[in-house]
């Protein structure tokens, strides 16, 4: 038997242990180890041994700091010096730690932001195997990729396919607001309808019910949000809520709410889609009207299945000139690469917003290093003695590197623990600009590493160049100060300036020209009057019955002064056809914005009647006539269209001919930033079913009295239908957002960069003037005047500033030209959005650096010379 | 002037360093404490506190012989000095002036010697 105490422990022991103890020590260890032996099993004692040695681990035990190796002793003086170089230039430290610490919150929400994109629908269970089918329609002129297709498909890929797909649910093409109504509380929200193994699929977490519960088409499932809003502390499950004042449908389930960075997000509620499609109304190869989404079978590859499936509406519908080829999008796909044009996919703008912020943040983290750089390198140069007092002593290169690394790497942590408080604290903040929730990823592990990382590399990047530089020095020169920083050490850190400029300008550039662009499109003329125009939303037949005497009350009432209708708002081009000619012209190739309007649609709108006339009701019905935008009259190749004749392949109000009674000025219904649409408006009365209601308040009139008055008027003909509204001027700028988002993220990015640059140069600017006190106190003396010694003093940077403008301006116009092009109606850019932006920062370069240069020509001459 | 006041856990190795006599090394103080007085005390801890009691001149130690047991090792034999011999007369006397004034037991007599 083993009579020996543990090896490992007591090489442990000898570890930690004073020399001069070790005899007595591992005696008494060993004695208590035999001792320990006699009496209880080998493994006890051996355990028993390692709590002794372990219990030694005390004060009066362990060897003397002084006998540890050198580094340790080193690790802790290094941190001793540099916080004592810290709070001794506490400005400087300031500036420096300051500046990096907003480059590194910049960079880690765009990081965050990044994170919530690529996360998308990550939360998924099938998140592997769930794929979208998408259809692409092949013709002689054009590919175009979409996501309807016939419900009827759905049935096909179950019945035919399921050694492919273990599930297969269809949604209705277009999810549209509905009204929910429980007692008086009535919510109008986004939800889908679905078929019944969608909760499956998108594994749903019940908090109530089961999954089943699309099954039965009397049901109805709500997010646990809905549900306490319409049902406050009540329990949802089995009340009765009404969809859209017609449908009365039962709460089998209570889902928990689906978070905001998944396709569905914001999804209220989903109910069964054979309330739309059932026995009556089946499935049909022929209506392009649903999306399906499909679960694969374990194993089976998207890229297969994609092959497998892709003619199944080719073999059902033979079209010679047409195709119509199936595809499936995996579901990592749908929300970052599901752009597609002439049928491959595209880098979709959700990415290119991703590549650009990234390159935003990159840069402005450049910037805010370089900075950093820039303060440490000369910083660190009036340390030349403390270098050469310390390799006088015997330190070695490596050791005077490791203290400069050593600071600046504290400077970086600094940096990241400041810049992880304003972080947290602007997180909501950031979250509300950028459009969407992001969450903070305090509990990620990479979170942390990456920023560790970071940390260390700004560290090594920062203070790399000036460790390996000075370090370099011979003791002897640098005790006697002849640490003349060489030339090209000067132009290095020039050049850094002038990097820095050029980005922080070209950002100016991109944001000035953003904004005016955004206003451009803001002033168009729209073709209509948007101030005190008001939508209302038609949700019933009944409505429509009632729309004369609505229309004839609110303008007795005297708020309004017309009322028009349409079957589409003003905000889309929804409604489009082809097929129209002229009496002697081919069909025109230009698909037109057709839409249906009641004869006082113009009156209401305030649209601008450019030539012939405006529909009437004294003239009857019309069914002939039509009234054309400028553009459309531009499509059609004519040049006095009133009274001409169009034709048209499909019938419009029973009719395929019709006469030409009035142009308008084109009117801007889809994008602000896009060429009009050509539109072609028919005239009906109050007969068929409209769900827009336009309103032209009376001017005379507060806005205020007007709608509460409008609302009840509205009350009393269609009792029991919600009354909603929008302002037109609303609907319209809404339109900007994201133009918005894009100008309001970028406005923040060059504003930081700008300051983050001006840190940089503040602190440079401090130091030369420092270093130069000398000099300007023997200028002064021969009687230099403070303003020609403010202009030696800050016409070095002045140059720098101008060398970044020059290489700039050519960049940001080559960029901001390439981001117009997106844009079909845009500004041209002149040379005001340049001069501007070059004159803002020379303007705001020269007040950074005249503070110091001022503050130097100012000091008495007597107080500069007499330093030493 | 060096701190002169004792601690229970420094008292009582004190004591058994003078009941041990010739033997009071480390480990035979720990396993006093475990025979004794029933409580389990790491070597390291006694070490540690005979080490203080050597700071505050209550303690001296030499090195004794070597001898065939634990491989030839010596150990350090520590003796009482007359400061440690007053610390625990004082300690005592405290104590016993205390014990003779509490009233449970007023009646009692403590008869050392």
């Amino acid at each position: 038997m083993d009579q020996k105490p543990p090896k490992l422990a007591t090489h442990l022991l000898y570890f930690f242990l004073k020399h001069e103890l070790r005899e007595e020590v591992s005696g008494d260890l060993e004695e208590q180890f035999l001792h320990v032996l006699k009496e209880h099993s080998k493994a006890r004692a051996v355990l028993n041994y390692w709590f002794q040695v372990i219990n030694y681990m005390r004060p009066f035990a362990l060897k003397h700091i002084r006998s540890t190796p050198m580094f340790f002793i080193m690790f802790r003086h290094n941190i001793i010096i540099s916080l004592r170089t810290v709070f001794k230039n506490k400005t400087f430290s300031l500036i420096n730690i300051g500046g990096l610490a907003l480059g590194m919150t910049v960079s880690i929400f765009i990081g965050l932001w990044i994170f919530d994109e690529y996360s998308f629908n990550k939360h998924h269970q099938h998140y592997d195997r769930l794929v979208q089918v998408y259809r692409k329609h092949i013709t002689p002129s054009s590919i175009s990729v979409g996501s309807a297709v016939p419900g009827a498909l759905g049935l096909e890929l179950t019945e035919s396919y399921p050694h492919l797909f273990e599930d297969v649910t269809m949604t209705f093409y277009r999810p549209n607001n509905q009204l929910i109504t429980y007692n008086e509380r009535t919510f109008n929200e986004t939800g889908y309808f679905f078929q019944e193994d969608a909760p499956h699929l998108f594994t749903l977490n019940m908090l109530a019910g089961t999954r089943n519960a699309l099954e039965n088409p009397s049901n109805i499932i709500l997010s646990e949000s809905m549900g306490r809003k319409l049902f406050g502390t009540e329990d949802p499950m089995g009340k009765t809520v009404r969809v859209n004042t017609r449908v009365d449908l039962i709460v089998q389930g209570i889902y928990e709410d689906l978070p905001d960075n998944s396709t569905l997000g914001g999804a209220q509620y989903f109910l069964p889609l054979s309330l739309v499609y059932n026995k009556e109304n089946p499935y049909v190869w022929d209506n392009y009207n649903v999306k399906m989404f499909a679960l694969l079978k374990e194993g089976v590859s998207v890229s297969n299945a994609s092959a497998a499936i892709k003619d199944v509406i080719n073999n059902i519908q033979d079209e010679s000139d047409r195709k119509r080829d199936l595809l499936l999008l995996p579901m990592k796909d749908w929300h970052l690469n599901s752009t597609f044009e002439d049928g491959i996919q595209v880098t979709s703008r959700r990415i290119q917003f991703i590549r650009l912020y990234t390159t935003i943040g990159i840069f402005i983290l450049l910037i805010a290093c370089i900075n950093f750089m820039n303060l440490n390198t000369a910083q660190f140069q009036k340390r030349g003695k403390e270098v050469g007092v310390r390799k006088a002593m015997g330190s070695m290169r490596g050791e005077v590197a490791g203290q400069f690394l050593m600071e600046s790497f504290m400077y970086a942590l600094g940096a990241l623990m400041i810049s992880l408080i304003i972080v947290y604290a602007l997180l909501p903040y950031f979250s509300a600009l950028s459009g969407k929730e992001i969450l903070g990823q305090w509990a990620n592990p990479w979170f942390w590493l990456c920023c560790i990382g970071f940390c260390g590399m700004v560290a090594l990047m920062a203070g790399g160049y000036p460790a390996v530089f000075l370090s370099s020095y011979s003791p002897i020169n640098a005790l006697k100060g002849k640490l003349r920083q060489g030339r090209a050490n000067t132009r290095f850190r020039q050049g850094l300036v002038v990097f820095q400029f050029t980005i922080s300008i070209v950002l100016i550039i991109s944001t000035l020209t953003i904004d005016k662009q955004i206003q451009y499109a803001k002033d168009r003329p729209t073709g209509y009057e948007k101030e005190g125009l008001v939508t209302l939303i038609a949700r019933s037949q009944s409505f429509a019955d009632n729309a004369e005497l609505l229309r004839s009350e609110l303008i007795a009432s005297g708020v309004v002064e017309e009322m028009g209708m349409s079957n589409y708002p003003l905000t889309n081009t929804l409604g489009s056809n082809g097929g129209f000619r002229t009496e002697n012209t081919e069909e025109v190739p230009v698909y037109f914005n057709t839409i249906f309007v009641s004869p006082e649609y113009g009156k209401a709108t305030k649209w601008d009647l450019a030539d012939g006339r405006d529909f009437n009701r004294e003239f009857g019905d019309e069914k002939n006539a039509i009234i054309i935008s400028e553009s459309a009259a531009e499509a059609f190749g004519l040049e006095n269209p009133v009274g001409q004749q169009i034709l048209s392949k499909n019938a419009f109000n029973d009719q395929s001919s019709f006469e030409v009674v009035g142009v308008v000025k084109d009117m801007i219904k889809g994008s602000p930033f896009d060429e009009p649409v050509p539109l072609i408006l028919f005239p009906t009365r109050y007969t068929g079913f409209y769900s827009y209601v336009f309103v032209r308040l009376n001017p005379e009139v507060a806005v205020g009295t007007a709608i509460s008055e409008m609302e009840r008027i509205f009350k009393e003909v269609n009792p029991g239908h919600p009354f909603e509204y929008y302002f037109a001027e609303d609907q319209f700028m809404s339109k900007f957002r994201a133009e918005e988002q894009v100008g309001g993220l970028a406005t923040l990015f060059s504003i930081l960069a700008i300051i983050i640059s001006c840190l940089g140069l503040f602190g440079l600017s401090a130091f030369m003037a420092t270093q130069r006190v000398k000099e300007i106190g023997i200028r002064k003396v021969m009687g230099a005047s403070i303003t020609s010694l403010w202009a030696l003093l800050s016409k070095d940077f002045g140059v720098l500033v101008l060398i970044a403008c020059l290489i700039s301006v050519p960049i940001g116009a080559y960029a901001m030209n390439s981001w117009l092009q997106d844009y079909e109606y845009r500004i041209s850019l002149d040379w005001t959005v340049y001069g501007m932006s070059v004159l803002l920062s020379l303007f705001v370069a020269f007040a950074t650096v005249s503070y110091h240069s001022i503050k130097a020509s100012i000091t008495n001459p007597v107080q500069s010379l007499r330093t030493e | 002037m060096k701190e002169s006041k004792l601690g229970d856990f420094e008292e009582t190795v004190l004591l058994i360093v003078g009941i041990l006599g010739e033997e009071a090394y480390a480990f035979k103080i720990s396993e006093e404490f475990k025979t004794q007085l029933q409580r389990k005390v790491s070597i390291g801890a006694v070490h540690s506190t005979l080490n203080r009691l050597s700071e505050k001149g209550f303690l001296t130690s030499a090195m004794g012989q070597p001898t065939s047991e634990r491989g030839g090792r010596r150990k350090r034999i520590y003796e009482i000095t007359g400061a440690g011999y007053r610390a625990l007369e004082i300690s005592r006397d405290v104590k016993l002036s205390l014990w003779n004034r509490f009233p449970a037991f007023a009646g009692f007599k403590y008869h050392i010697g």
